[in-house]
């Protein structure tokens, strides 16, 4: 007796194909979601926009995130820093009565964290703002982002938004400056 | 560089330690067991520095503790002369690790301090490593181990809790090594000072049994200390030419 | 290409964008969870995001007053290290002491003021606010104050010290109440007793293990949770490889061989309470032989007459010849130290023991001398010897309140109920008591029978100081600050009692609003002692110094001079030990200990600790009874065997442990487990052996003797599974631990390797 697959594969062709559309599908979605969807720019409590701060008034990064240079932490400046200048500069503005509405309350802004790097990476600031990297070679061009947003993929040079942050990014520039040790795993994995 | 060229660098380095041929630092520790009393400071010092999970009683009866740095116990003679000696263990740093050569995902790895280190994010879990390792000082996640709440706000930042299906083990304290070096960076120092930093397990010992530094340094007091004439290596017939080197016990 | 129909094409376009759609859903769900960055309203100081501060403060574990070092990120806790520039502890902490954050942390604690409600079975507690907590403590204190009545108040607490302590007093004064009892299980109320007769002044002595060359240690486990052993340990290892050419001989004496036991040179079985017989033995040989020759040497030849090594061999067990080796050596290492306590304290004889072992100290000339014994000089801070509670004292509290005398009582960190045996009734007692106010941060056994609870915060988190007894040959002193801020609604213990102190209208005699206002205050008189620059400065500067390093000291000795009062000579003398119930049917002697990784039980509720492994034994998560191995194979007993314990008083059943360094006619169970209360880790695991001691009493002290209960055991046929981490427990061959002779230079391993003895099935 001739046993053969065929028609069984025949009956199944219909569902076969079926699961392999479903599963192209899927891959395509998800990929798509992943290049093309901006990674992460959440609406803030507060519209701070860094175009008119970092950008049109020029203030440096540092005047604000002071830890960056002594801390791995480069830290959110505390309200009271903000109400130094905000309270001459732009008071009817109504973000700025939203700021002052925290400030009288003496309550934190919950700012929503948008570069996150992962639990297990050990990152200092210190160590590059020292060694004079551009805030931007890792952020993007903040000065001209009303509200801070990651790309959710590598796009070199891009002006648009901010670098993803993937380990090939560490370590291509790692490479390029050669850093001591720069390229062993203990020095950032920890 | 050519693959030739390559092939011979490899070749050359082969049979040097951690296939390096010159480690940058060469971190070593020294235990003397003269001094050590069992006491276990150590050990709840490393549990504390390097957020390292409590299993249960249900996991520990199956043998399966973490504990990086672990006190061993071996009874000689018998009652009345019975004597009772204890010994550290933890990750002898070997520079001819078996663990090494056995990871199918060069998980762990010698780096150029000297050090085992073991990357977790690499890990897929074939405890192979373990299997290798004669000291046994392996430990391998069999879960996600949780903290009941608030322990958890004691865990170290600087350490990264490991999740399920991962091995782990002693770091000589990775994290203290790297704030050293930026420390001395920040001094514009080129190297780390001997005593400038020690792991967790060395800076709590009781009768400063642990003593930890660089061995390229010989000034360093773990120079001075693995060249006392009670050195001696454990299972150092096996040449995995580890880093750790224990003083005899002497016997009075 | 197959054929498809338009049914089947839309069916696929369909699948299609639906599977686009999930694909895209998906990978949006795998995005990272929301996280948040709060900012500080305002930046305080010492703050600083990712950068670790450090908070100099006292541990609060036991009783020895470690200097400690905290580390803290971002206001939270995150490790404990030793205080290098606190003279006790210098930059080490014992494995308690490093498990302290886990008592802040704990997730067991109290987290506000609670009140009892309904009785008996049905009972239990309903959270209300500090004020009505506080009120309703305060108007009955007020109430009694008034009407003075106030010696109907009682007052106990663990064993503090420092400013802590004096505030306790003036608050019981205010009451005029004498019944201020501070009480630990293990407080070495024998020791105090001892110095006071020998040396009188009832003060420990700072004992300079770092320059000894021969340490003998009758009893006590100076490296594990006798006095001060992190400060020992540090002694012990300078001792022992610190020096050139010098290598100090540890020489330990005790039925069950403890950690300071496997420590040593040489570990010698004597029979239990014959310690202090075994003393005078080896005086007697020293007195004999021509080694001692003082003015008062009649006195002692006299004094020492009946203990020949003969009869002492024949009372302790221990040969003749170990016996005249030990004196000889005693004599002729010099400078040698003889310490005594721990489970040798704890007899019958008690005191008479250790005044025997100072006798040795002082025939030899260790007293005042380095690597001997240094008296201390009286403690800068407020002294509180004379509260310190025995067992008898309790008993008669307890009794006091069956009879009704007490109508409030306050426990402040100490664990009666559980440390306590229960032929003292004092649970019974306390519901005799109206008001019992229980100001612990955990719920435990004792404070499950309060009425009242105002949570306390932990050490971590309260304002203290603590002048360590004893001090290390000079006066030191240490403020405890709080490194984090309260976790929960609690308030320091000192808070509380300030605060109490107002509401019963003291508030003249004690004007103080807080804690650090009233350490503030009593610190003035110590930076009165300063010299011309410190107070140049002015108390602040001071005050901000002292916070910074951690300790203060002062660098006066304590006087070395010392003449024995000739009435001691004549009143030396140790007899044998008594014990409850009759060697016929209680043939074992119960040696209960202090767990290394539980001190006297508080140590449970903490994970570490439970995962720790027993440093002996290697046993986590339990209890058991040790074993001598001839014992257990004459009875058919092997690891696990489930027994039951009997004393004359209590029952027990508990797994066995062969353990090869105990006495046959001993069995040790460690204190620490067998919780009744006191949070999820230590609730319900393993047996406390406090449960079955007898009530029997060293008459001078009223301290009860632990040590000296006989019990008998009896196996039930069960067996349970030891959970313990250490595998084979001897080397084989292995060559893992490797000895050396002294004073030989060892090339190779090869011609060092150690006896291997036959593992015993």
């Amino acid at each position: 007796m001739n046993i053969s697959i065929v028609p069984a594969l025949k009956v199944l062709r219909p569902a076969a194909m079926l699961v392999i559309v479903i599963l192209v599908g899927l891959v395509l979605g998800y990929w798509a979601n992943a290049t093309f969807v901006p990674g992460n720019s959440p609406e803030q409590p507060i519209a701070f926009s860094h175009k008119i701060h970092a950008g049109d008034n020029e203030v440096p990064c540092l005047y604000c995130h002071t830890q960056a240079r002594r801390s791995p932490s480069a830290g959110v400046p505390a309200v009271s820093k903000c109400v130094g200048c905000h309270l001459e500069v732009a008071t009817e503005k109504p973000q700025i009565r939203l700021l002052m509405s925290y400030w009288e309350n003496r309550e934190p802004i919950p700012w929503i964290k948008v570069h996150d790097l992962p639990d297990f990476v050990h990152f200092t600031h210190k160590r590059h703002v020292l060694a004079n990297i551009e805030c931007q070679t890792c952020h993007g061009p903040v000065e001209t982002m009303d509200r801070i947003t990651v790309s959710s993929r590598a796009v070199n040079g891009s002006a648009q938004v901010g670098h993803p942050w993937k380990m090939g990014l560490c370590l291509s520039c790692h490479r390029e400056n050669e850093v001591v040790n720069g390229i062993d795993c203990l020095t950032c994995h920890k | 560089m050519s693959l030739f060229s390559r092939f011979m660098d490899g070749w050359r380095k082969y049979r040097k330690p951690g296939y390096y041929d010159e480690f940058d630092y060469h971190w070593t520790m020294t235990i003397d067991l003269d001094k050590c009393t069992g006491c276990e400071a150590c050990v709840t010092a490393c549990q504390a520095e390097n957020n390292i999970p409590v299993v249960g009683e249900d996991e520990m009866a199956k043998g399966r503790e973490m504990q990086w740095i672990r006190i061993e116990r071996y009874w000689e003679g018998e009652y009345p002369n019975a004597k009772l000696s204890f010994i550290p263990m933890m990750c002898q740093h070997c520079d001819a690790a078996p663990c090494e050569t056995v990871c199918p995902v060069g998980a762990t790895y010698h780096n150029q301090d000297g050090l085992n280190a073991q990357i977790y994010n690499r890990c897929i879990g074939t405890r192979a490593c373990a299997v290798y390792c004669p000291y046994e000082v392996r430990y391998f996640n069999y879960y996600d181990h949780e903290w009941d709440s608030p322990l958890e706000q004691q865990l170290n930042p600087d350490v990264t809790v490991r999740g399920k299906g991962v091995m782990e083990k002693c770091t000589f304290c990775i994290q203290r090594i790297r704030q050293a070096k930026d420390v001395a960076k920040d001094d514009d120092r080129r190297r780390v000072q001997d005593g400038e930093m020690q792991p967790a397990c060395v800076q709590t010992c009781p009768t400063k049994a642990l003593v930890f530094g660089d061995r390229k340094d010989h000034e360093s007091q773990v120079y001075k200390s693995m060249n006392d004439p009670r050195n001696y290596r454990v299972l150092d017939e096996l040449n995995t030419d580890s880093s750790v080197f224990y003083l005899k016990k002497v016997d009075a | 290409m197959p054929n498809i129909d338009r049914r089947e094409f839309l069916k696929l376009v369909g699948a299609g964008g639906v599977s686009v759609g999930a694909g895209f859903m998906l990978r949006e769900a795998n995005k990272d969870p929301r996280e948040y960055l709060i900012p500080h309203v305002l930046a305080p100081e010492d703050f600083s995001s990712g950068l670790d501060t450090f908070y100099n403060s006292v541990c609060s574990m036991c009783p020895a007053g470690c200097g400690i070092s905290v580390r803290t990120r971002e206001g939270r806790a995150k490790k404990i290290e030793g205080n290098p520039a606190h003279p006790v502890s210098q930059g080490r902490l014992c494995t308690l002491g490093q498990a302290g954050l886990q008592a802040l942390y704990n997730p067991d604690r109290l987290t506000a003021p609670m009140r009892r409600t309904g009785e008996g079975e049905s009972a239990s507690f309903e959270e209300i606010t500090w004020e009505q907590g506080l009120k309703q403590v305060g108007d009955r204190l007020d109430l009694l104050r008034a009407a003075r009545r106030g010696n109907r108040v009682a007052f106990l607490t663990q064993g503090v010290r420092g400013h802590l302590a004096q505030l306790f007093e003036s608050f019981m004064r205010q009451l005029g109440s004498p019944r201020l009892l501070h009480y630990d299980f293990d407080h070495p109320h024998t020791l105090y007793a001892a110095n006071q007769q020998f040396f009188g002044e009832s003060r420990l002595p700072y004992y300079d293990l770092a320059n000894t060359r021969l340490l003998l240690s009758f009893g006590a486990d100076y490296l594990n949770n006798w006095i001060s052993p992190v400060h020992h340990s540090l002694g012990f290892g300078e001792s022992r490889q610190g020096r050139a050419d010098v290598r100090g001989r540890f020489v330990q004496i005790e039925p069950r061989m403890s950690i300071s036991g496997a420590a040593a040179d040489e570990w010698i079985p004597a029979k239990p309470g014959t310690e202090g017989i075994l003393a005078l033995g080896l005086a007697h040989h020293i007195v004999a032989e021509g080694n001692y020759n003082g003015a008062d040497l009649g006195a002692w030849t006299n004094a020492l007459a009946d203990y020949t090594p003969d009869a002492v061999a024949e009372q302790t067990g221990v040969p003749v010849n170990t016996i005249t080796r030990l004196a000889d050596s005693f004599v002729d290492t010099t400078p040698s130290l003889a310490i005594g306590g721990g489970a040798a304290g704890n007899h019958s004889n008690g005191v008479d023991t250790l005044v025997a072992v100072n006798a040795l100290n002082y025939l030899v000339g260790n007293i005042g001398q380095e690597g001997g014994l240094v008296l201390n000089p009286e403690p800068a801070g407020p002294a509180v010897q004379q509260h310190r509670a025995s067992y008898s004292a309790m008993v008669e509290l307890a009794e006091a309140a069956r009879q009704g005398e007490i109508d409030i009582l306050i426990i402040s960190g100490t664990n009666p109920v559980f440390t306590l045996p229960p032929a003292a009734e004092f649970a019974e007692a306390l519901a005799q008591i109206p008001l019992v106010v229980s100001l612990s941060s955990f719920l435990d056994e004792t404070t499950a029978l309060a009425d009242v609870i105002l949570p306390s915060h932990t050490y971590l988190e309260s304002w203290g100081d603590d002048f360590p007894e004893p001090g290390v040959g000079f006066s030191v002193g240490a403020v405890s600050q709080p490194v984090v801020s309260p976790l929960y609604n609690t308030r320091g213990t000192g808070d509380i009692i300030l605060d109490l102190a107002r509401r019963m209208g003291s508030s003249s005699v004690m004007p103080w609003q807080n804690m650090e206002e009233f350490l503030k205050y009593g610190w003035r008189r110590i930076y009165q002692r300063g010299d011309s620059q410190t107070l140049a400065q002015g108390f602040d500067a001071f005050w901000t110094s002292v916070l910074k390093a951690g300790a203060w000291g002062e660098t006066t000795n304590g006087s070395t001079a010392f003449t024995l009062n000739p009435d001691v000579i004549a009143g030396i003398g140790v007899a044998p030990p008594e014990f409850s119930g009759s060697e016929e049917d209680y043939p074992f002697i119960l040696h209960p200990y202090l767990s290394p990784n539980f001190h006297d039980g508080r140590g449970a509720n903490l994970p570490w600790m439970q995962e720790l492994p027993d440093p002996m034994t290697s046993v986590v998560y339990g209890s058991w009874v040790e074993v001598n191995p001839v014992t257990a194979e004459e009875m058919g007993l092997s690891e696990g065997d489930l027994v039951d314990i009997q004393s004359p008083h209590g029952q027990l059943r508990v797994p066995v442990f062969v353990y090869p360094a105990i006495m046959p006619n001993v069995i040790a169970i460690p204190i620490g487990q067998g919780h009744g209360e006191y949070g999820r880790y230590a609730k319900g695991r393993g047996v406390n052996p406090i449960e079955i001691l007898s009530p029997l009493l060293e008459p001078i002290t009223g301290n009860l003797a632990s040590s000296a209960t006989r019990v008998n055991l009896t196996p039930t046929g069960g067996r349970v599974k030891l959970v313990k981490t250490g595998g084979v427990s001897r080397d084989l061959g292995r060559d893992i631990v490797q000895h050396t002779s002294l004073g030989v230079e060892v090339s190779s391993a090869a011609d060092n390797s150690i006896p291997i003895t036959e593992v015993t099935t």
